[in-house]
Parts: C-alpha cells; structure tokens; sequence
C-alpha cells in the first residue's frame, strides 16, 4: 500500500516536473525518428523490414558495426545514461532537502521509500522509452515497412528491463550516498566503467589471471580458449553487453549472439568449442539472469546502506 | 500506560570522514555525545513540553522516537511498540511534525494532505484538515514550493492531524509562525489534547510551553535536568529568590557557587546577580564577605519562571569575569 502511494507520488512529480514529458519527446525523436529517417529516407523502397534498422545483419548495421557500433547498442547506451539521470537524485535529493523526513514522517517504512523510488522512476523511463518504439512502429507501419512482431517486441521488452536496470543502479547509489556531489560522481563513474572501461577490464582481468599463474611455480597457465571465454563471460557481466547480446538473439542463434563483435582470432578459437556444446553460462537465459541481476540486487544494496543511516 | 518511553538512552554521532576513515582506521575521531543517559516517560493523554536551549539534544531525542536515528545505547518504546524494529507501527498512530523537513515543492497544498491520509488510511477530508490550520481553498490548490515558513509550518501541521493520531510529536511547531499563529498552534494541541491525544512537542521558548503543558521537561546537553508539573515549577519560582549584590572587592565566586542552595551566579551591569533559595541569601552575603570583600548594596526580587529555565538551562555556561 504505501509502497505504491510513494511510487504514485513520485511519478506525479515526474509528470509536474515535466521530466517524463521531456522524455517522452525525446525518445519519440530519437527512435521514431531515426526509424523515420531509414524507413522514410534512406532505405526507402529497399525492400527494407524492421531488422534493417533495429537487428544486426543487414548490410546498414554490417556497416555500422565495422565501426564496432550497432543501432540498438547505441539505444542501449542512451537509455543507460537516461535512466542513470532521473535515478541518482532519487533518495539524496529528498534527503539533502528535507522532504524525506516528511515522507518517513508518515507510516512508510525506509524499505517503501527505496523500492517504491524504483518502480517511480523505472516507470518513468520505461513509459517515454515505450512512446520512443511506438513512434518507431506507427512510422514503420505508415511507410509500409514489414515488421518482424516477435523480435520488434522482444526488444521493447529488453529495452525496458535494461532501463529498469539502469534505474535500479542509479537508486543504489543514491540511497548509499551521504551528499549529492557524491551520488552525481559516483553516476558518472559508474557510467564510465560500463560503456568505456569495461572492455578494459574483461580484457585485463584474464591476462592479470594468466601472468600470476606464469608466476607462481606448478600451476598450468590458461589456455587461449580460456582467456577468451573468462574474456567473453565477463564481458556480458555487464548489462550493456548482456542487453546487446541478448538483442542479437532475438534474429539469429545464441552462439551468433554471443560471439557478436567479437575479434577474428576470438571467434575462430570459440566458434568450434561452442558448437560443439555453448556452456550453460553463455545461453541467453543465464544471460538474461545476469541482466535480471542487475535489476534486483542494486536497490537491495542499497537499501542495506540506506536502513542503517542516521537522517 | 506510558505513551513514550525512554530508559538510558545515549546518542553519540561519530564524525567520520567517509571512505578515508574506513581505509585508515584512526583512533582520533571526533564524537559528540548529543543525548546522554536519557530516561524518562510520558504518560498517555498527557501534554509534554520538551523544553531546552538549541543544541541540547532535543531534535535528537524527538528523531529517536521516529527511527529517523538510531539510539547508541538504551531502548525506547512509543504506544507500547519498539520505536526501533516497529517504528512503521508507531508511525500509523503518531501525528508528526519533524524538524528540518521541506515540502514537495511541486506538489499542491491539497496533495499533500491527501498523501498523509492516504498514508494513513484515514478518511478525513484534506479541505478540513487545511482550514483548521488556517489555509484557505486558494491556498490549498497552490504548490507549496510557493508557501511562507508559516505556511509551510502550517501543511506540515495538517499532515501531522490526519488520521486523528494518538500521538503527537511536534518539534519546535511554533518556529516560523507569527504570535497569532503560535497562539492557533496552541488551541490545536489543546483541542488534540482535549480528543484524547497524547502531545509531545518541543520548543525553546518557555512561554509557548507553560500555557499548554500538564507536564515539561528540561534538557541541557542532551540531559534530563528537571522534571515537573508546570505547578511545580512555580512553586520552585516562588521558592527562589534573586539577589542583586554590588560588591567592593573580589568576590570568589566559585565559594559562592558553592552555597547550599545557589542555582546560579552571574554578573551583569557591574553587578553580582545571584539566584537561590530564600533561605540561602543571608549565607551568600556571608561567604562573600568572609572572602575579604564586602557587600555595599543589595536588592531581592523573586525569580519568575522564564528565570528558572534560564537559570536551569544556562547555569554552566555562566563565567562571571572577576
């Protein structure tokens, strides 16, 4: 009960505030318009379906992913931003304002406040998000552009649980922040591990792994196909990646999916280990668990942090 | 049956220095102990003024009661629920007017009236609520981003009273407010009190205590000096005398803070102004002049209430240059 009375309260501040309006504007222009710009445009009179621009092999997003770019990568990256945004401030601003105490003043327990926070504002940018793939689909079904129903709607459905993700981190550092410099830096940190440094760290961990093996004496070093697997596994660890990979499987096989955008030399070490068997920690249900993951354990951090501190 | 009850509560708030200080565990860390060994209890029904100069702690025991913080040491139960592990419980029957809140600034007057009862799964009318605390309509549809202090202190009130709660706790509810708002506020705890509320409310101004209290309390550097009928507290007044001493010499004041019966000793306008007992007056001029100074002039007075807080509330921080 009175967790929905504080998500209800908070998503009518989003609509007061004009944050979902501006949103919804937003991804309208963003994905409606770049599905009008192919469909109307650039692919016009192509032969051009809903793939064309939202999957990862037609010629378009061949060319574009010589870039190491793909469209709904991209979608991927905005949103996560996106929902980093409307989520940092969530429980640190009330805090450093005072409104909070307000809240708690009534019969709310700390543990609504954190997760009726995340339904608020998950619904907030799952619903502009949502206005963004109907835009995209009106456009689509006005240019007389087929569409491929299961994957388009798989991929909303995705989208929404990487926003919700997103949401979910956001409100993880806001509740275990003490300012709001700390929860804006810390967001920006964050986003900078995931979309910039991670490939980093999925590269430099194994290696890291590899030469303390070198040198500590009777150990087997990792084979290649280990490193690039421990590689790959931590690189879907990250819910970017695990959004993107999971995408590419709604057109085409988990192993195409998984080994999507990988290096020459690591598709041909794994593709023939995959083929033979793909272990079970690189099917899309482990990876959409890995997503999932990302969705509840966050607000749960930090509502851990957030029951203990002193207002 | 008590409605609020403290036994040797302490609260020390650690200065930490963030992640530093878990990375370098230092020895030196600054603590303030702002609530120290409070025990005490306040009966159901009953109007309890939480009295005390800034700072002492008052805030602190009030955001106790509420689970806004947590206690060091000792236990506190309100309306018979732990106020720690059951604080949601103790929130469902407990009206509260916090300290150091804001308003949702987008937010109507009305909507946030209507958020409280629906909090509080209570079926009061907001426009109601909101004229009792004297906002009007107009006021009410606009956002109370817009609102005075007063006003604010005013909506904040109106949430307080939805549901008719049990318990009041309400921390400085005057503070913001003109005479004639901290007058309304007054006839509202009265009313509240008068339906069978219990009220516990805070303030620094004894004045805004007495005309409503059954019952104060005292606290100085989050301790609990006094305790009594706002009767009882009179008749101390009466008991009390003020001297008025023009002294030749040095007066070792200390030796006189030392008299059976002294409360205070100060010095003000060049005089040695001393509160104590009646029949302490004769020993004040007795020690002072055994000391080799000498008494030129006095004047008595008896004490009024508002001196007795003083002298109750200031007592230690009173150095007298010699």
């Amino acid at each position: 009960m009175t967790l929905e009375s504080v998500a209800r309260k908070d998503f009518r501040d989003a609509i007061r505030s004009r944050w979902l309006l501006g949103l919804t504007l937003f991804f309208t222009l963003l994905i409606g318009g770049s599905a009008a710009l192919f469909f109307g445009y650039l692919l016009r009179g192509d032969g051009a379906n809903s793939e064309s621009l939202f999957g990862f092999t037609s010629t378009l997003q061949q060319l574009f992913s010589v870039f190491g770019f793909s469209y709904t990568g991209m979608i991927g990256f905005i949103l996560a931003l996106i929902a980093l945004v409307t989520a940092h401030g969530a429980l640190i601003d009330e805090r450093e304002s005072g409104t909070l105490k307000l809240l708690l003043s009534q019969p709310n327990s700390r543990r609504d406040v954190v997760f009726g926070k995340l339904l608020g504002r998950s619904l907030v940018v799952s619903l502009s998000m949502l206005a963004g793939f109907v835009a995209a689909f009106v456009v689509m079904a006005v240019t007389g552009t087929q569409i491929l129903f299961t994957p388009y709607l798989g991929q909303v459905a995705l989208s929404g649980l990487l926003a919700t993700s997103f949401v979910s981190i956001g409100i993880w550092l806001s509740a275990s922040s003490d300012s709001q410099r700390q929860a804006f830096f810390g967001t920006i940190g964050i986003y900078f591990i995931f979309s910039v440094l991670w490939a980093a760290v999925s590269t430099g961990v194994p290696r890291l792994l590899n030469w303390a093996l070198q040198e500590l004496p009777g150990l087997d070093t990792l084979t290649t196909v280990q490193i690039f697997q421990m590689r790959l596994f931590i690189k879907y660890l990250n819910p970017l990646r695990a959004y993107e990979t999971l995408s590419v499987q709604l057109y085409d096989s988990a192993i195409a999916a998984r080994l999507f955008k990988t290096g020459l030399s690591e598709r041909l070490a794994l593709e023939p280990v995959f083929a033979e068997s793909l272990p079970f920690y690189f099917s899309g249900e482990f990876i959409f668990l890995i997503l999932l993951g990302w969705i509840v354990i966050p607000p749960m951090l930090g509502y851990w942090t957030f029951k203990r501190v002193d207002l | 049956m008590a409605a609020i009850e403290l036994n040797g509560v302490t609260k020390r708030f650690e200065d930490d220095g963030g992640v530093l200080d878990t990375l370098v565990p230092s020895s030196n860390t600054d603590a303030v102990t702002a609530v120290d060994d409070l025990s005490f209890s306040v009966e159901a029904g009953e109007v309890f003024g939480f009295l005390g100069p800034n700072g002492a702690g008052k805030s602190t025991t009030i955001n106790m009661l509420l689970d806004f913080v947590r206690p060091t040491s000792g236990s506190i139960r309100v309306l018979g629920h732990d106020a720690q592990a059951e604080s949601v419980a103790v929130r469902r029957r407990t009206g509260v007017l916090p300290e150091g809140y804001d308003v949702y600034d987008r937010l109507t007057g009305r909507e946030h009236v209507e958020f409280a009862i629906e909090s509080k799964e209570a079926g009061d009318d907001p426009d109601e609520l909101l004229s009792r605390v004297g906002l009007d309509a107009d006021a009410a549809d606009r956002r109370a981003g817009g609102y005075s202090k007063g006003m604010k202190q005013r909506l904040a009130l109106a949430m307080a009273l939805a549901g008719s709660p049990d318990l009041l706790i309400l921390d400085e509810p005057s503070s913001g407010l003109d005479p004639a708002g901290a007058r309304e506020m007054r006839d509202i705890v009265r009313e509240e009190a008068d339906r069978g509320a219990t009220v516990f409310f805070s303030s620094h101004v004894l004045g805004q205590v007495e005309a409503v209290c059954d019952r104060v309390g005292i606290l100085r550097e989050g301790e609990l000096i006094a305790e009594d009928s706002i009767e009882g507290l009179r008749d101390r007044a009466e008991a009390e005398a003020i001297l008025r001493l023009d002294v030749d010499g040095d007066a070792d004041l200390d030796a006189v803070r030392a008299v059976e019966g002294v409360s205070s000793v100060e010095s003000r306008d060049g005089k040695l102004v001393v509160g104590c007992t009646d029949d302490a007056k004769a020993r004040v001029v007795v020690t002072i002049e055994s000391d080799g100074a000498t008494v030129a002039d006095f004047e008595t007075e008896s004490a009024s209430l508002e001196d007795i807080f003083l002298a109750h509330t200031e007592a230690e921080k009173q150095e007298v240059p010699a």
